[in-house]
């Protein structure tokens, strides 16, 4: 392993917790987590040790944190209390700050109509279940533009603002 | 008592029944459910959660004060939307930094947030605040002499001091407990809380060995247990634990997978003598032999 380029103090750009350096890779973290069994598998304690050791490089181009099922066995488990699931979403949250190409598609769904997924649209279905019109959102529009000012004060939607114009 | 619906995304775009299922069970065992309106994405763990606090944060905000305006706790089914929401809560409640942040972001709505909303699982209202004697007294139909086996949602279990409501997140229970006051006999077997694999990228990016990894849990369901449903209580392993048995039968061309699965609040309300067209009509494993079990019975 080339540590040449490592920065020792990258933890800190990435998740800045005393916690993180209790973690003695007794890999705890991998047993029960579904994504461990990917290709590439999720290790989540190789992560840890990458933040620590500072290789950015590696990290920056590392796909393996978005596999993560958020079930948080991994936090449940840690007897260090690194909090390996509020890792994995620091590692994410640097990664997307620092590479435009790792912003979620899914955000641009959400600021659009509020929801990952079309909900309310299928009104026939619903009606035939006996269900009644859903206030979505989406149907509130005074309300949906309030949402998306909202957003757009915040970092990754005013720094990336080109994917929410409408066109 | 009243309680503050939250359905998520997957449950009212693409499993309604299920929502139709939890509106028509819990006012008849005493939980009214009011809408909220306006609400956003959760936001679910792949989205805000993974870009910043700001955004993760103030959607958290959003749909928390929706609440909080009416004066009610939220009730939620989706495994992820519960989760996310009550860490966001969490941190909000911790940390009057962000919270004052927050408030700074949700104040174009005429909202204020003071984090008295609470955020609880549907099979937790149903475990705390009905009790398993009260539905075994309400039901009119029963699962007697059926087997079933419980999917205990992650989201629900981990990590237990943020999220948890059972004794031991180790051995979970409300959900057999609840299952075995309709008359089923739940079944142990050896990966009852092995994850349905069914959440985040894990099924995107890896899906022949997501497909792998569920399939050792069917396995074990049908090598060691009598199961004629499964029984869960998140929309995620619902459309998952189904959709994936069609999968795994057509890559093997075989008719092995075909464990109906059912939402709790679906069979309950089978139960309770719903109509199955409205309370527990869409899935891929057939659910026939279930249901006309329990409306012959």
């Amino acid at each position: 392993m080339d540590f040449s380029q490592s920065d020792k103090d990258l933890w800190k750009q990435i998740y800045n917790t005393k916690d993180l350096l209790h973690c003695f890779n007794c890999s705890t973290c991998l047993s029960g987590c579904p994504a461990s069994h990917g290709d590439p598998p999720l290790l989540v304690r190789n992560l840890a040790r990458m933040v620590v050791y500072g290789l950015e490089e590696d990290l920056l181009n590392d796909d393996t944190p978005w596999a993560c099922v958020s079930c948080s066995r991994c936090e449940e488990m840690c007897p260090m209390d690194v909090k390996p699931f509020e890792m994995i979403l620091a590692i994410r949250r640097w990664q997307t700050l620092n590479d435009e190409t790792r912003v979620p598609t899914a955000i641009v769904e959400i600021y659009k109509r509020g929801y990952t997924q079309s909900v309310g649209t299928n009104t026939e279905l619903r009606a035939s279940l006996g269900l009644p019109e859903l206030q979505t959102i989406t149907k509130m529009p005074e309300m949906l533009k309030l949402y998306q000012e909202m957003l757009m004060k915040t970092p990754v939607v005013s720094e990336n603002d080109y994917m929410f114009n409408e066109e | 008592m009243e309680l503050c619906l939250f359905l998520g995304c997957n449950t009212p775009a693409i499993r309604p029944d299920v929502e139709r299922a939890i509106r028509a069970t819990m006012p008849e065992l005493g939980v009214d459910l009011a809408d909220a309106e306006g609400y956003v994405c959760c936001p679910a763990f792949g989205s805000f959660p993974s870009t910043d606090d700001d955004s993760y944060l103030a959607s958290s905000g959003w749909n928390l004060s929706i609440a909080e305006a009416k004066g009610l706790d939220i009730m939620v089914q989706c495994g992820s939307c519960y989760s996310s929401l009550r860490m966001g809560r969490d941190h909000l409640a911790h940390d009057e930094e962000k919270l004052a942040r927050v408030n700074e972001l949700i104040e174009l709505t005429g909202r204020k947030l003071e984090c008295k909303t609470k955020v609880r699982h549907v099979s937790e209202i149903l475990y705390n605040e009905v009790g398993a004697e009260k539905i075994s007294k309400t039901i009119k139909k029963n699962l007697n002499g059926l087997h079933g086996i419980v999917q205990y949602p992650c989201h629900t279990l981990f990590p237990s001091e943020i999220v948890g409501f059972e004794e031991s997140p180790r051995e979970p229970k409300a959900l057999r407990i609840l299952t075995e006051a309709m008359g089923a006999t739940v079944d142990h077997y050896s990966r009852e809380l092995q994850c349905c694999g069914g959440a985040g990228g894990f099924s995107k990016s890896s899906p022949a060995e997501a497909t792998e990894f569920t399939k050792t849990k069917l396995d074990a369901i049908i090598d060691e247990t009598k199961a004629d449903f499964i029984v869960v209580s998140c929309i995620t392993c619902l459309m998952y634990l189904d959709n994936i048995q069609k999968k795994l039968n057509d890559a093997q061309g075989t008719d092995k997978y075909h464990i109906p699965v059912f939402d709790y609040n679906q069979l309950l309300a089978l139960c309770m003598g719903f109509d199955p067209k409205q309370v527990a009509s869409i899935c891929t494993v057939p659910r026939n032999k279930v249901i006309d079990r329990i409306t012959a019975g």
